[in-house]
């Protein structure tokens, strides 16, 4: 079984627009803490929980506690996505007579605990846990606490609870975003190391300095810790937490409060304010151009890819891309299904296998057992009824759909119907065959234009930038339209993999926020575009945004 | 009424057990006073069916909840002065809030013992003086404060059927059997115990049987006194309260509590709204306790004025007035 990797990027995306949607029309809530656990609450909704929307109260559901209940617009959103109510009464978030009330409250379908006094949920977890052992029940209980309100004296009295009654059929996360009320945690209460006369927007970085999962421990916990942004990370902690025995478990889960908007991210400020009108449409932009970047192992020792992989790891690629090439569809091999398999166990990013092979209707159920969380074939060897087949094997398995084109192939007739079911389509803008080529210009025209293409045939994936994709281009290639980017010999081929993806970050985040000038100008002129850049008070944004803008032509 | 006394704690645990048997969705909380409270004995009956939390009461009452939202019937018990005067939120927002279609509030029944100043010793910290106050100001909660020992059997067994949070308090020491085994009990309404004409004494707790003896010792005076057993505070009984106003002119009330807020309170409201009649409030004066051993209770119960003398004094004062 795969990741489902794209359906959960795509519905956490779908839930992140509903919270601006709806903390815009009650112009009050919570949307900072709603974004941080924004990818746990994606991972439980399309893959962990077990649940019916036409029949909320289905009695061997699994039961989700929110205990951190002023992010309310994170859960809301999600309920909508999963289906519990249409979309649109979001807009009556907070509003009289709503039942999406300030607080989760059991008027609204697929609630299971009224929140909003902080410290409480998880003493409330342990009942509902309770009785599910009493009942002989399977279903879970999952919680989500926040650290803010592990200040509560409660919270620690549920943790020994917990603890002494062997409560593990329930799965807890911290949502460790180091943000409460009035400012940092560690400012206010603090959970780690004392760290006065710290830069506090950076200590996180510093994982050693990290105690929250040793007071955890120290109560008796299976305490595992996980970047709370990273889908993989988040996915493979439930599932030992799952797997436990015995003890309660609990995910320390490090988020960036307002994670996906940058002016939001690590700013107190946002805890509990809704954006202005104006910025939505900026936002939805930001929020839509999440990108990803996948290093190509076979630019690295061909003889070594295990340590290729770890490399990639180490850096934290957000994809290893595999290239399986059989020497008939391009003239070069490099490996097939059983490696991939062998290199599977070494970490749990993402495996993108683009399969450079012929008749892959033939093979695609081996990739799926190997692991891959997304594949990629060609249309230059399928047609509607293998690709067709292949789609629905992947699907089945929770294992993303991926096109790829060549640098001289279009998008053909047959595709078309396929291509809202698409979570990536690769543009090849190399000839495929071997990795160290130089990027082939008109591929800039070509992506800009399928963009078009895509939008109208209902596209909701992503489109991935291959072949000869560099620092000095990779910004253009956002602009076209990529979202993903492969990198050869460009960073697999580099000394210092963690280093060069950083700066491959910092490219595209560059082009991005050129982008969300522009978009600004476009809806509001200059004024809108220093109100845009005046939202960026953390770290070293705004000046960055300042430069842009003057390199834009704006003063 | 016989001179016979019993322990209401006694009778709270036993009848968990009977009702433990016949319905295995009881279950039973206790906060390191399970012996006290006599819920120990359930324990060792039915020990997936308890929760000793320790000294945590928040967590006591919350983890109550949890277990009523998963359809559980929960008695979570431990020492009157804990709960309401502790855990006010937990109780507002984790059990009297959470309301779905028709089910208001969660299922969850909160039992003390150790109500009011008969605690004794323990001292002022250990006497709780607010909880009528506390719960009778949570939507969805109801209150009730049982006479003696029988009623304590007798609304246990009925709250344990009937949906939604009930408090619940018992007195530490052993109280005088007033009722006879043969009373009905019903939420809402109160029991006349003894009928009269020229004052009603409205009473509830330990304060039942004064509010007798005064009855008695009024009689020899030539003034026939109606008593109420107002077991059942929230909701409170109020056609009866009427009606008591109507037939006899005035009401004592008489209470181990504040009166600010308290029963005392909760019958004005309804007298001054239904049928206004004088109306004189004995119960604390807005103070707080202090220790008295066990054989000295009633010097502290008659600093604060809660006795019978008093109350047959209070009687007298309204019919002078009136």
């Amino acid at each position: 079984m795969g990741l489902n990797y794209y359906k959960i990027k795509k519905n956490v995306l779908k839930a992140r627009k509903l919270v601006i949607k709806g903390t815009i029309a009650a112009a009050s809530g919570h949307p900072g803490g709603s974004f941080s656990m924004a990818e746990i609450m994606g991972c439980l909704f399309n893959k962990y929980l077990r649940f019916d929307p036409k029949n909320p109260l289905w009695e061997d559901r699994d039961r989700l506690i929110l205990s951190k209940g002023h992010a309310s617009p994170g859960l809301f959103s999600n309920l909508a996505v999963a289906g519990y109510f249409d979309p649109s009464e979001i807009e009556t978030l907070r509003k009289f007579g709503s039942r999406l009330q300030g607080h989760p409250d059991l008027k609204c379908p697929g609630v299971e605990f009224c929140g909003g006094s902080l410290g409480l949920g998880l003493s409330y977890s342990i009942g509902n846990a309770l009785a599910a052992k009493i009942d002989g029940k399977s279903h879970r209980i999952y919680t989500i606490i926040g650290d803010g309100e592990s200040d509560e004296g409660q919270v620690w009295e549920a943790a020994m609870a917990a603890a002494k009654f062997k409560v593990d059929n329930m799965t807890v996360f911290v949502d460790r975003n180091f943000i409460q009320q009035d400012s940092y945690t560690e400012k206010i209460m603090p959970l780690d190391e004392t760290l006065e006369g710290d830069d506090l927007s950076e200590m996180w970085r510093d994982a050693s300095r990290w105690k929250l999962s040793d007071k955890w421990r120290a109560f008796g916990w299976n305490v595992i810790d996980i970047d709370g942004h990273r889908i993989e990370q988040i996915d493979h902690a439930i599932k030992k937490a799952n797997q436990t025995k015995g003890v309660p478990s609990i995910i320390i889960a490090r988020t960036i409060k307002g994670k996906g908007v940058e002016h939001m991210e690590d700013n107190p400020q946002w805890h509990g304010k809704a954006p202005k009108p104006e910025m939505a449409p900026i936002i939805n932009a930001e929020l839509e151009s999440q990108f990803m970047i996948a290093p190509s192992i076979i630019a690295g020792d061909m003889s070594n890819l295990e340590n290729e992989v770890k490399r990639c790891a180490e850096g934290r690629a957000d994809y290893i891309h595999l290239d399986v090439m059989d020497g008939v569809f391009v003239p070069n091999t490099t490996f097939d299904h059983t490696k991939i398999k062998q290199l599977r166990p070494l970490t749990v990013i993402p495996f993108d296998a683009h399969l450079m092979i012929n008749e892959p209707v033939k093979h695609v159920r081996d990739y799926v057992d190997a692991g891959c969380d997304i594949v990629t074939v060609h249309t230059e060897v399928c047609d509607e009824s293998s690709f067709g087949e292949i789609k629905d094997v992947l699907q089945q398995n929770q294992v993303g759909v991926g096109l790829a084109i060549n640098p001289d192939t279009n998008l053909p007739q047959w595709s078309h119907k396929f291509i809202a079911d698409l979570d990536q389509l690769i543009v090849m803008s190399v000839v495929p065959g071997k990795s160290g080529q130089k990027y082939i210009e008109s591929s800039h025209e070509k992506t800009q234009n399928l963009v078009k293409i895509l939008k109208d045939n209902k596209f909701e994936g992503t489109i991935e930038a291959d072949g000869g994709v560099t620092l000095d281009n990779v910004g253009q290639c956002f602009v076209d339209g990529a979202r993903a980017f492969v990198g050869g010999s460009a960073i697999i081929g580099q000394k210092d993999v963690r280093g060069i993806i950083r700066e491959f970050r910092n490219a595209i985040l560059k082009s991005r926020r050129r982008l969300l000038i522009q978009k600004a100008n476009e809806l509001g002129g200059t004024e809108l575009v220093n109100n845009w850049i005046s939202l960026h008070v953390i770290g070293e944004k705004k000046n960055q945004l300042i430069q842009i803008a003057k390199e834009l032509g704006f003063n | 009424m016989t001179n016979q006394m019993a322990d209401m704690r006694t009778e709270y645990g036993k009848t968990l057990i009977e009702i433990g048997k016949e319905n295995p969705n009881i279950v039973v909380l206790g906060a390191d006073t399970t012996d006290s409270l006599k819920t120990a004995g359930f324990g060792k009956q039915f020990p997936e069916r308890f929760f000793n939390v320790g000294i945590a009461e928040a967590n006591l009452v919350t983890i109550a909840a949890g277990l009523a939202y998963a359809g559980k019937i929960a008695f979570a018990s431990t020492y009157a002065i804990f709960l309401p005067g502790r855990c006010v939120d937990q109780i507002r927002n984790q059990i009297g809030y959470p309301t779905r279609d028709d089910n208001k509030g969660l299922n969850v029944k909160l039992v003390t013992s150790h109500g009011g100043l008969t605690v004794g010793a323990d001292g002022g910290s250990h006497q709780q003086l607010e909880d009528i106050a506390i719960m009778r100001a949570i939507p969805n909660v109801r209150v009730l404060i049982p006479a003696d020992a029988i009623s304590v059997s007798k609304l246990t067994w009925i709250i344990s059927q009937q949906y939604g949070p009930f408090y619940m308090r018992m007195a530490r020491s052993e109280t005088p059997v007033i009722h006879s085994e043969s009373q009905e009990f019903e939420i809402g309404k109160g029991i006349t115990l003894r009928d009269g004409s020229d004052c009603t004494i409205a009473a509830c707790g330990i304060t039942v049987k004064m509010a007798l003896d005064a009855a008695e010792s009024l009689k020899k005076e030539g003034i026939s006194c109606k008593v109420l057993d107002m077991f059942s505070i929230k909701p409170i009984d109020e056609e009866l309260l009427e009606k008591a106003a109507r037939e006899t002119g005035g009401i004592v009330t008489c209470e181990e509590h504040n009166i600010m807020a308290g029963f005392g309170s909760a019958v004005a409201e309804v007298v001054s709204e239904t049928y206004p009649v004088p109306i004189r409030r004995i119960g604390v004066q807005d103070k707080f306790g202090e220790s008295a051993r066990d054989n000295e209770i009633s010097l502290l119960l008659e600093k604060h004025g809660i006795t019978s003398l008093n109350i047959a004094k209070k009687v007298k004062e309204i019919r002078s007035k009136s």
